[in-house]
């Protein structure tokens, strides 16, 4: 019963991870764009809600759309104002530049908010529930489902929508695309709209269980970059099922080994993975 | 040849500033950012070995870094010998690992080798951050007061500003025979175009890793004098991922694969980190990174090959060692 | 207090052009190296504000702060009245960084002490680097057992240590079974950073000295976002105590996991730190109740010399002052009493004054035996209260003496 109690709280972590990690995929694998400042994302995202929250006294339903706005916002102005003309220059830039822009994130919400750690208080979203003798919390339930539910929106966002597939072609050959009459500049402001989006909303799900101060970006990135590669760069599909592994690998490491060993664990098998399979669990060769 | 000489004259008159520097600005805490400037632009140069020249970006040299950090101290807790002893070790041990991360991952290409060496190097802090004899959490002292000459625990920073000096200009010395010699022109062959490279019998793997184990020593020695100046090291301050970070930022910053870049990137940034935390780092309002990290991202966005690029634009004056901006973002 | 930042900046930019006229010759200068940024920047900033209140108390004139030394008359009187100054710097908690700075308060801004630095790793190299100098450095709140006990002359440490806290423990596990509770295990469990081992080791090596057995210990990150397992893996061994030994977030999941899975064991003990974090309470105040924590400030009555020092703080802050930064605010107030008795700005001078330091419990504001320095500069007679939460605030519990209100043990006694 307890070994099963924690697939279960390891598989809902994964979720989590699963949430705040599809939107670094699209951005890294379509446009082969890596992004240190998405944790930064998620942090502002958390508090757009704690924002919410302590003005207008909003619940989840209110917050969790606002959160995602917000952020589809902080999305096309980094786009619009940074990232379209670093895309042009070398790979370091991108490092260069969003770095930068993780610090300057990071900082003004240190700036505005302070250093101290927030809750948000109680919402209609708490409590456990009991199932067969396993409990769950409710929020990270309804977390995990909506990473799930997400997910899949984008993945039949990419794959089956106009839109989607624009995108996609963009991603795979911009001047083809062009060609074709698809405005490659639309489609990515698109792409990183939808993943600063998705960052908005995974923040707000994750602020309703976690405390949060300014610099926890930091944690949710670095967990981003390995679930996507894990997953495959680019893998929507992919970044669910990484992530939902990572979660268990996490919960059976920290229950059997002990807490401090569950990041070895990971890391451990991220390299294993990268060492047979390079292009990551779904990703393409 | 004019250009050539003009280039040398450069080169002489910043190596005459850097000798004269702390005896124009005699203070300790002026020596000690000098010194950290050149550890920066040591280590930045060290990196770019691999990532600059050779196109291979490495997210984790901490671990190279920290390699040299800790042997030092370690030589020093387990037989109390001068902690510099500890240089050579840290040389094996980076070399090993060097060897370790690159056999299997020169297999890949771009971001996956940058994904590798993240993981190598995270690896590598969490593994040593529970081991006992390494002080796990708490980290490695050196000795405290100097037991004699060769402990290199100067009340006065100026040794170290020279011990500094000294390894910034063996790294630039190496850098500068690199660029020169064949195996540099193979490294910039195959970061424009690896599987050209290769058509044209290019040993591109060969290459990378041997470009990898120069810049991993070099990075180690850099982290060995660091911790016998410092006298202290913890899994974070030498093996976390700023301390990675911090050699790509500058290099990028100066403009990477070029010899002057990393030492350009080091001028800008150090005094810049060192002007905001004195101005604004005791109100701890956090516009000493506002500021800095303002700074990087508007380089980025308006000089995205690095500031160099607008040097040489803005003088004209010698033409590029090697072109900085067509990295291939399509490497991957 | 966040809408006049602009203003404070031009103040500071104003005041950082007009320093060298406005450098009064009398004043004393400390230099304070904290992390204002980074990770325990959260901590840093309570710890300068903490500062500031020392430095009002004794700049000024405070004759309603009953006891303490230097509060009713204005500025060091055996110095002609001369003031504190401090200047802040900000280590990011960053060693090396740590050690530039500290070389900048001696040689550049000229202090006469130094204090600081809350993380370990930048208490051994700024330290070191008063120790080349020969310049005082007073160690706020820096838990690493082995920072005193290095042979240096020149440091100074008000606040107890891990040994001390685990001590304590001991003694009050040994009353509670006197009167009859039972405590056959206890389980450990710690963040894995200099702060939670060093502590967490301490305590393992007391419970081995005492016979307590230790039923498990549990190293983990404070980064982590999930500590189901953990949770798991107590409810399975069944220690009649458990000792955290956190930060913020972790000690607020913690307390949130263990309700979702509902565990409850006889009794949570925290050691102090996240769950002294001023944002513990609101967060779970509710499902916490009866949760234990050490403590060595105790805010007291209305009208008490504590309740008034803890009404500065939040004059400041609009917070309740935390035992961490309380410890820093005694550690000011500890060092203007040497610097009073030093009667000089002379090292020498300064250091044989703290030497002979020997302040009386009625003279701190901490609940201390008092404060007086062994030869390795470690504060002799610190010591610690245990404080329960109950309702909406702590409430000392042990030691008896110290005691406003009856323990309870164990600490829910109905589940719900």
């Amino acid at each position: 019963m307890i070994l099963l109690q924690v697939i279960v709280g390891g598989l809902l972590l994964g979720a989590i991870y699963a949430l705040f990690s599809s939107g670094l995929t699209l951005i890294w694998g379509m446009m082969n764009f890596i992004n240190f400042a998405h944790g930064e994302f998620v942090m502002l995202g958390m508090y757009a809600a704690f924002v919410m929250v302590l003005w207008f006294h909003a619940g989840p339903l209110a917050f969790i759309p606002v959160a995602a706005l917000a952020l589809v916002a902080v999305g096309l102005l980094v786009y619009f104002g940074v990232i379209r003309s670093v895309m042009r220059g070398p790979m370091l830039a991108q490092i260069l530049s969003t770095f930068g822009l993780a610090l300057l994130l990071r900082y003004l919400a240190f700036w505005i908010f302070s250093a101290n750690f927030v809750s948000l208080p109680p919402t209609a979203l708490r409590g456990t529930l009991r199932i067969g003798g396993i409990l769950i919390d409710v929020p990270q339930l309804v977390g995990g489902t909506t990473a799930a539910a997400l997910t899949i929106a984008m993945h039949l966002f990419l794959t089956r929508t106009r839109a989607g597939s624009q995108l996609l072609a963009v991603a795979e050959d911009r001047a083809a695309a062009m060609l074709m009459g698809i405005r490659p500049d639309r489609m990515q402001a698109l792409a990183w709209a939808i993943a600063a989006g998705s960052a908005g909303i995974a923040g707000a799900l994750i602020a309703i269980t976690y405390p949060f101060s300014p610099s926890i970006g930091e944690v949710f990135g670095l967990t981003a970059f390995v679930v996507v590669t894990f997953g495959g760069f680019g893998s929507v599909p992919g970044a669910l099922i990484a992530g939902l592994l990572i979660g268990l690998i996490q919960a059976l490491s920290a229950f059997y080994l002990g807490p401090i060993y569950k990041d070895i664990a990971v890391y451990a098998l991220f390299i294993a993975v990268l060492w047979v399979r390079p292009q990551g669990l779904m990703g393409k060769a | 040849m004019r250009n050539a000489s003009r280039a040398a004259f450069g080169w002489l008159a910043l190596a005459a500033g850097a000798i004269v520097y702390p005896l124009v600005l005699p203070g300790a805490f002026y020596i000690d950012v000098g010194t950290t400037l050149l550890l920066a632009a040591a280590t930045a140069a060290a990196w770019n070995i691999i990532g600059g020249y050779a196109g291979q970006v490495s997210v984790g040299h901490a671990m190279f870094f920290g390699a040299g950090a800790y042997l030092p101290l370690l030589v020093y807790k387990l037989w109390q010998w001068p902690p510099i002893a500890g240089l050579p070790f840290g040389i094996v041990v980076s070399l090993v690992l060097a060897v370790l991360v690159g056999m299997p991952t020169f297999r890949l290409q771009g971001h996956y080798f940058s994904m590798a060496t993240i993981a190598v190097a995270e690896l590598i802090r969490l593994v040593v951050a529970t081991a006992e004899p390494l002080g796990a959490a708490i980290g490695l002292q050196g000795p405290a007061v100097g037991r004699g000459v060769w402990d290199l625990t100067f009340r006065s920073g100026l040794p170290y500003y020279y011990l500094f000096l000294a390894l910034l200009a063996m790294v630039l010395a190496t850098s500068w025979w690199l660029q020169r010699s064949r195996l540099g022109f193979y490294l910039r062959s195959l970061r424009a175009s690896e599987r050209a490279a290769r058509s044209l019998g290019v040993p591109v793997r060969r290459c990378k890793l041997l470009a990898l184990m120069l810049s991993a020593a070099f990075t180690s020695a850099a982290g060995s004098l660091y911790a016998v100046k410092t006298g202290f090291v913890d899994p974070e301050s030498g093996l976390g991922i700023l301390v990675s970070v911090q050699m790509i930022i500058v290099a990028a910053l100066g403009g990477a694969g070029t010899l002057f870049g990393p030492v350009l990137g080091a001028l800008i940034l150090i005094p810049l980190q060192t002007l905001t935390n004195t101005y604004f780092g005791g109100e701890g309002s956090g516009l000493t990174y506002i500021l800095y990290g303002g700074a990087i991202l508007l380089i980025a966005r308006f000089e995205p090959g690095g500031l160099l690029d607008l040097v040489y634009r803005a003088r004209g004056l010698f033409a590029k060692p090697a072109p900085s901006s067509e990295q291939s973002r399509h490497a991957a | 207090m966040r809408g006049n930042r602009l203003a404070r900046l031009l103040l500071l930019a104003g005041a950082l052009m007009a320093a060298p006229l406005a450098q009064a010759a009398d004043a004393v200068k400390i230099g304070i190296l904290w992390p204002l940024t980074g990770n325990a920047a959260a901590a840093g900033q309570a710890a300068k504000a903490a500062a500031e209140v020392a430095q009002d108390i004794v700049n000024n004139a405070h004759p309603e702060l009953k006891g303490i030394p230097l509060a009713d008359t204005a500025g060091l009187p055996n110095m002609g009245g001369a003031k504190l100054e401090l200047v802040f710097v900000d280590h990011q908690g960053n060693p090396s960084l740590a050690q530039q700075l500290a070389l900048r308060l001696i040689t550049q801004d000229k202090v006469h002490v130094l204090f600081g630095a809350y993380q370990s790793s930048c208490s051994f190299t700024s330290t070191a680097v008063a120790e080349r100098y020969g310049i005082p450095f007073v160690i706020g709140d820096s838990a690493a057992s082995n920072l005193t006990g290095r042979g240096f002359k020149w440091l100074f440490r008000v606040t107890p240590i891990a040994t001390d806290f685990a001590e304590a423990y001991m003694r009050f596990f040994d009353d509670m079974k006197k009167q009859g509770k039972s405590i056959r295990s206890i389980a450990i469990v710690n963040e894995n950073t200099d702060y939670g081992t060093s502590v967490g080791d301490a305590i393992e090596a007391a419970a081995k000295k005492n016979n307590m057995p230790v039923a498990i210990r549990i190293p983990y990150s404070a980064s982590s976002s999930d500590v189901s397992a953990q949770v798991l893996q107590l409810r399975d061994k069944q220690p009649d105590v458990v000792i955290f030994i956190s930060y913020t977030s972790d000690s607020i999941l913690y307390m949130r996991t263990m309700r979702n899975l509902d565990y409850v064991p006889p009794m949570v003990l925290g050691d102090d730190s996240g769950f002294s974090d001023p944002s513990f309470i609101p967060a779970v105040g509710d499902i916490a109740q009866g949760v234990m924590n050490r403590s060595s400030w105790d805010i007291g009555k209305p009208g008490s010399t504590t309740y008034k020092i803890n009404e500065m703080y939040k004059a400041k802050t609009g917070r309740d002052l935390d035992d961490t930064s309380a410890r820093n605010l005694q550690g000011m107030l500890a060092l203007a009493d040497a610097l009073n008795r030093a009667g000089s700005t002379e090292p020498e001078k300064i250091q044989k004054a703290l030497r002979e330091t020997d302040l009386k419990p009625e003279q701190i504001m901490m609940g201390y035996r008092g404060v007086k320095y062994d030869e390795t500069g470690q504060n002799v007679l610190a010591s610690t209260y245990l404080i329960q939460l109950k309702g909406k605030q702590y409430e000392p519990v042990w030691p008896e003496k110290a005691a406003t209100t009856p323990i309870q043990w164990p600490m829910q006694t109905a589940k719900h």
